[in-house]
């Protein structure tokens, strides 16, 4: 599919002075004959060889003897896959430490506590545009679209023939259906350097929000042809084959992105999806469940995985309770849980639960001025809860609230009221008919 | 498994494929003469013609070898002529210098195809058949280059300059050997020994070596290399590893070696001895190159051995090996696989979870089982039903069987879905072979309605009904599909149905006349003998594709033997023998899955006889087994059928013999995990100690048996209800009566749950032993007349003799009365308990005979002792060897007291001596520890 490099792989030539090497630099540093440059190097050496722990204390006495030193903290960075490593660290207090952990905590998914350093950066490099792309990126991982569509525009506006970190940019302006704008940041970088993996991966972005899948395909090779370890184009590519319902393509596609980082959470989520189409839902559970390990705060995840416990042949539903519960919490955008919810425990013979959920669920369609048939499904089985539990008033709001929808339920509203009635008092009923609508 | 299928745009032409052109163009010139110019002989031509077979056959491998390879391997090959051939090579090479050079070098050897018109073949010339193996390879070649572009033509220019440049830069070790190879045979001699190891094996030797070679006259053979010897190379030599592994078996070979004669003695003298550390261990020194096929093969090779003993691959070296093979070939998705087998033969849950769904990732499951590509063409959908069918049978092997029932539910309907019949046979047999295996207890819900046809009447079945249910389905399918092996392995398993499981009819109305409560030997005997067909069908298989890979190596193994045999001929002196050429055929042609099969065959065919109780039947099936079938099959299987060999051992010989024998079983399979001969040991230790008196050792092996068991319900229920049911006799032994009983009780409770009926008869027989001792014969009687029909029901003979004993036993506890009616029960057993009852059966009938006899009333000693005494004796003898204390004091008790009787003092007092011994040995069992713990 993807030009992969050669059959055996050249990059991965082994590098056989590396044994040499190291017993050469771990002299110099015993004989503390060594500068900081040197000690990168050693650290850089033992990486390769594998021994970690001692390659980690060696690059922090790099970048505590001479912190300007960048690569030495990114690979400092790569060797912190987890926050405990990350605070056993023994660094001196300097400014390029908050440039260092502002950027592991992004790598280890920490994005408020990232997006917290790096405003504080700013108040000290106030001109940097490193500095507003990645916040931009924090925010992009919080889903804060709006902010970051504000500050790539002042970043393009600063710096206008950027192209680092557009595709973030065209991935909003994608998400917010921003044709124009897409188009026009798309001849933009097109215009600077066609042959960067971004510019073609913002191309095939742009084609992919036109509908023509194909080309956008062509373009996200291209991206990868460029740089074949291009995460993201990995994944958008595995959406566009979804699209086209080349199915194995797609999970190929999804499965290189999460080979490459087993973090991307997105690739994670694409093939649960791809599986769950396939009509696998036990088989795509195992993707989900690492997605939602990767981002438990997203509702869509748990969403999708609650879908697949709600399948019928599964039909696993206190999983997909407990699932639709977690999305429930993390502000559940599309408001599918709280309705699913309810409607599991009505099934499930849980009346109470049942009418809690249907309860919050229309509150929330209020707090949202929206209607629809979920509204009349709430109103009527809350009418009749609160009938059943002898709870007259609630039960005649809902049912009068009910009288302002067209359709059978309008009836049924009418002849809940007029039981209600005639269960209140022994006198016959009022006529319901004479109401106004 | 099938091999990697290159996309057909992957053949891309190159340097390599180049020269193998040109060299193919001297083997096969465009002019009428019979034997091209340079060659003298017929015999040197097809030498030339082999090695280019040789080399097209691998030419889709992953690293093409450079011209100084190339050019090496022409020397050994084609002998005197190799220098014509260098020069031709290198020449030709040489001149093509501009992309319409290439044009025409590639219409000249259009020319040397014959076209299809050239119906009229001249005897005397040398065509190149356009379908054959060589001259599909030109076609190939030919067409790459067509499809090339401008620039693709450029570059294969630049391409064939620099390889043509990398050789020339080389060249002082090719002119060394050029000019040494004329003085000195003796390494060329070796060389060849190296060729003849592997002769695609292509050694890099560094000039250093090279230079030590010429030098001190030895050359570095690393393959004789003991393990050692690599582990200590820098592991930075994926490659190495590899050979090392997959060359272990031509080691020996190697090691045979010697003895062929004067020269070769003389040259393994020149082989660096292991403690040679002399040799420079430069991680260059040892790359070998190795085609596509071969590390498939390789991978093959793993996984047979996976497969056949998973404990014996280490868990983490291997890992190490396919880790970097990855690393080296990353498009090679098939190491994902092995890496799950791996992990999943270590029981290492998420990692051969997370491997499988890596694999069916890449896959998309269109490589691995002879898949039989589907007819409606619809290739577009990948083929994940496959990855859930073996994703069930992981959930299945290591305890998950709920998860299992999930996963192949769903493998069922997408297979349906996709209407990927072979997918669906195989699902099927699965579901089979797991509900048979684990007890699911719980009926309905389990599964789906897609299952069985009969639950859309609205019946509901049982678990076992829907499991004849699929297996009559499934059978049927694979009969259908002619999936020979499938045909085979539903077989077993609806032997292995028919063989516990009482046949009803599946609705419960109609004429119950015909209801025939009892089991089916006459079906299991069939269903085994039609298994065992499979050999001789086995040659239709279609299943090219799985063969393929491993083909592959057999063949290039093949090629090796005749070339060097031949090489060294010329060698002595005598080249007039070198049309010696000949192939052997594939060894064998019987893969390892069907005479698993077969073997499997013969082992139920074991385990059916030892239930219904023939011995000797039992055991020949077993030793059959053992004998023609081991070296080929998995080893837990082979420790199976020692397993039931050593019981027999120790049921009629004792245990003196047996434990002897485990002693051996035990250095046979040393690395089975969850080794069935441990829980041999330990069965044969309890009973021991239960026949020694020494309850507390008993108990303490008895739990650690419990242990063995996982604590998943439904999961080895076999083991649990073997412990439990030891748990019960020790507690009887130790006159426990209402806890033993409680115990018992509970089992049958359990047995009954999960449908064990076979286990049931023995544990009521049980119950009935624990009343009968406890004083009870009253209570007792039902029980045994419920384990006697238990065992009518499924013609469990065996059992259904000692369950007779009992009740005889029973109903002389009753009173003397009884005692006729016990003798004649006791004589009605005794074909069936002397025929084929172990030592301890046979005494305890004895003894009850015995017993009857001499409570009859009617009976008198005086009259006729003999047939009291000699079944008396005959226990006792028997009871000995058993060293069964406590029966064997009681027959001892019973002699003595016909003897005083019978006023036989001397033989008296004798009887009471060994009466005295085992009631010591009884009450004093530790001085036999001593021996039980040398164990």
């Amino acid at each position: 599919m993807i030009e992969l490099e050669g059959p055996l792989g050249k990059s991965d030539a082994v590098n056989r002075e590396l044994v040499s090497l190291e017993r050469e630099l771990s002299t110099l540093r015993k004989n503390a004959a060594i500068d900081p440059f040197g000690l990168y190097l050693y650290g850089l050496v033992l990486k390769e060889k594998g021994s970690d722990s001692l390659a980690r204390t060696v690059l922090v006495e790099a970048v505590n003897s001479y912190p300007w030193n960048w690569n030495a903290w990114s690979e400092l960075q790569s060797l912190c896959t987890t926050i405990d490593s990350l605070n056993s660290l023994n660094l001196n207090n300097h400014w390029m430490k908050d440039f260092f952990l502002a950027s592991a905590y992004q790598e280890l998914r920490m994005h408020n506590e990232s997006l917290a350093k790096y405003e504080n950066l700013l108040g000290t490099f106030g001109f940097s545009n490193y500095i507003q792309a990645e916040i931009a990126k924090a925010r992009y991982s919080l889903r804060e679209f709006e902010q970051v569509e504000a500050i790539f525009e002042e970043l393009l506006r600063n710096d206008p023939y950027r192209v680092e970190d557009m595709d973030m940019y065209s991935n909003v302006l994608y998400a917010k259906e921003c044709f124009s704008a897409l188009s026009y940041l798309a001849h933009r970088v097109f215009m600077t350097d066609k042959y960067r993996p971004e510019s073609c991966c913002i191309i095939g972005n742009y084609y992919s929000l036109k509908g023509q899948h194909e080309k956008s395909v062509m373009y996200f090779r291209r991206a990868l042809k460029l740089n074949k370890n291009y995460l993201s184009a990995w994944t958008l590519m595995g959406h566009e084959f979804v699209e086209m319902k080349n199915i194995p393509a797609a999970v190929d596609a999804y499965r290189r992105a999460v080979d490459i980082n087993s973090c991307d959470y997105r690739a994670w989520y694409g093939l649960g999806q791809t599986y769950e189409m396939m009509g696998m839902p036990f088989y795509a559970l195992h993707y989900f469940r690492k997605s939602v390990f990767l981002q438990p705060n997203d509702s869509r995840l748990w969403i999708a995985m609650a879908q697949c416990y709600d399948t019928e042949r599964l039909s696993m539903l206190e999983e997909a309770i407990k699932c639709y519960r977690r999305a429930a919490n993390c502000n559940d955008r599309e408001a599918i849980a709280l309705h699913r919810l309810a409607k599991l425990h009505y099934e499930l013979g849980r009346p109470e639960e049942a009418a809690f959920y249907y309860k919050k669920d229309m509150e929330r369609m209020e707090a949202e001025e929206r209607e629809g048939p979920n509204m009349v499904e709430a109103l009527l089985y809350l009418a009749t809860y609160y009938k059943a539990q002898k709870r007259f008033e609630e039960a005649e709001a809902y049912c009068t609230r009910l009288l302002d929808y067209t359709g059978p339920e309008k009836e049924t509203a009418k002849s809940l009221l007029r039981g209600m009635r005639t269960a209140q008092s022994n006198i016959p009923s009022m006529d319901v008919e004479h109401l106004p609508p | 498994m099938a091999g990697i299928v290159k996309p057909p745009g992957a053949f891309a032409i190159t340097p390599h494929k180049v020269s193998v052109c040109i060299l193919l163009q001297i083997y096969a010139p465009s002019v009428q003469i019979s034997l091209p110019f340079p060659f003298s002989s017929v015999a040197q031509h097809n030498r030339l013609g082999l090695f280019l077979l040789a080399l097209t056959k691998s030419c889709d491998d992953i690293l093409e070898p450079k011209l100084d390879e190339l050019i090496r391997q022409l020397r050994e090959v084609c002998g005197l002529l190799h220098d014509w051939f260098i020069d031709h090579l290198t020449s030709r090479l040489s001149s093509i210098s501009s992309p319409d050079d290439l044009f025409n070098f590639f219409t000249d050897m259009r020319g040397i195809l014959g076209g299809p018109e050239s119906g009229v073949m001249e005897d005397d010339q040398v065509i190149l058949d356009p379908s054959s193996n060589l001259g599909m390879f030109l076609r190939r070649c030919i067409l790459a280059f067509n499809l090339l572009s401008f620039e693709g033509v450029c570059h294969l220019l630049t391409n064939i300059g620099h390889y043509c440049k990398e050789a020339l830069s080389s060249c002082p070790s090719y002119e060394a050997a050029c000019s040494e190879d004329s003085n000195s045979n003796l390494e060329a001699l070796l060389e060849y020994e190296n060729m003849d190891l592997e002769n695609l094996v292509f050694e890099k030797v560094t000039e250093e070596i090279e230079a030590r070679k010429s030098a001190s006259e030895t050359v570095p053979f690393h393959l004789h290399a003991p393990q050692t010897f690599f582990g200590l190379v820098e592991g930075h030599d994926l490659r190495r590893k590899i050979v090392e592994a997959a060359l272990r078996d031509i080691e020996v070979l190697v090691d045979v070696k010697p003895k062929q004669g004067d020269k070769d003695r003389e040259a393994s003298s020149y082989v660096h001895p292991p403690n040679d550390t002399s040799r420079d261990f430069e991680p260059n020194c040892g790359i070998f190159l190795r085609s596509n096929w071969q590390i498939q093969g390789y991978l093959q090779e793993q996984a047979d051995a996976i497969e056949k003993n998973g404990s014996c691959v280490s868990l983490n070296s291997f890992e190490l090996i396919l880790r970097r093979l990855h690393k080296l070939a990353p498009e090679l998705h098939r190491v994902h696989f092995l890496r799950y087998l791996n992990s999943l033969c270590h029981d290492d849950y998420f990692a051969a979870l997370e491997n499988l769904h890596r694999y069916f990732d890449y896959s998309a499951g269109t490589e691995g089982i002879d898949i039989v590509p589907p007819a409606s063409g619809c290739n577009n959908f990948g083929r994940y039903e496959i990855a859930l069918l073996f994703l069930g049978m992981m959930h299945f092997r290591l305890g998950h069987p709920k998860q299992a029932l999930e996963v192949l539910t769903e493998a069922v309907c997408v297979s349906q879905q996709q209407s990927n019949d072979t997918c669906l046979a195989f699902t099927l047999a699965a579901v089979c072979n797991m509900l048979s295996e684990i007890g699911v207890s719980s009926t309905s819900g389990i599964l789906g309605s897609s299952f069985s046809p009969s639950t859309s009447i609205g019946i509901s079945l049982s678990v076992q009904q829907q499991l004849f249910v699929l297996l009559r389905g499934s059978l049927k399918r694979a009969e259908s599909l002619k999936l020979k092996r499938l045909v085979t392995s539903n077989r077993l398993a609806k032997a292995k149905f028919d063989l516990t499981h009482v046949q009803r009819p599946l609705l419960s109305f109609g004429p119950k006349a015909s209801m025939k409560l009892k089991t089916c030997p006459i079906n299991v005997c069939k269903e085994l003998r039609l298994s065992s067909h499979l050999i001789s069908e086995f040659g239709s298989e279609s299943s090219t594709m799985t063969t393929d890979g491993a083909f592959s190596t057999v063949w290039l193994k093949n090629l090796q033997n005749p070339l060097g045999s031949v090489v060294s001929s010329q060698e002595n002196g005598s080249g007039s023998n070198t049309n010696a050429f000949q192939f052997y055929a594939q060894p064998s042609s019987i893969p390892g899955s069907v005479l698993q099969l077969i073997g499997s065959s013969y082992l139920l065919r074991a385990t059916a006889w030892e239930i219904y109780g023939s011995a000797p039947l039992a055991r020949i099936n077993a030793l059959i087994y053992a004998t023609c079938f081991t070296d080929a099959l998995s080893s837990s299987d082979a420790a199976l059928a020692y397993v039931k060999l050593i019981q027999h051992l120790a049921v009629f010989r004792g245990y003196k013999e047996a434990f002897a024998a485990i002693r051996i079983a035990e250095e046979k399979f040393l690395s089975v995990s969850k080794s069935r001969i441990l829980l041999l040991k330990l069965q044969l230790l309890h009973e021991h100690n239960l026949h020694l008196g020494n309850l507390k050792l008993a108990q303490k092996v008895c739990d650690e048996l419990g242990v063995l068991a996982s604590s998943v319900t439904g999961v080895d229920m076999e083991l649990k209800t073997e412990a439990s049911l030891r748990h019960a006799r020790t507690l009887l032994a130790a006159n426990q009566f209402s806890e033993a009983a409680a115990v018992a009780h509970s089992l049958f409770c359990m047995c009954y749950k999960f449908n064990l009926q076979v286990e049931n008869a023995t544990v009521l027989l049980l119950l009935a032993e624990i009343h009968k001792r406890s004083g009870n014969a009253v209570l007792g009687l039902p029980y045994a007349l419920a384990s006697l029909s238990f065992c009518q029901s499924f013609n469990l003979d065996l059992l259904r003799a000692s369950a007779t004993l009992t009740l005889a036993e029973l109903w002389l506890s009753l009173g003397s009365n009884h005692a006729k009616r016990a003798l004649s029960l006791i004589h009605g057993a005794f074909p069936m308990i002397l025929g084929h009852g172990g030592l301890e059966l046979c005494a305890r009938a004895y003894i009850a005979e015995a017993k009857c006899y001499l409570s009859d009333p009617s009976f008198s000693v005086f009259d006729n002792p003999e047939v009291v005494l000699d079944p008396l004796r005959q226990a006792s003898i028997e009871l000995q060897v058993l060293e069964y204390h406590e029966l064997a004091a009681e027959a001892f008790y019973l002699m003595a007291i016909v003897f005083h009787k019978l006023g036989q003092f001397e033989e008296r007092e004798e009887a009471a001596a060994s009466f005295q011994k085992h009631m010591m040995a009884l009450e004093n069992p530790q001085q036999e520890q001593r021996f039980l713990f040398s164990i």
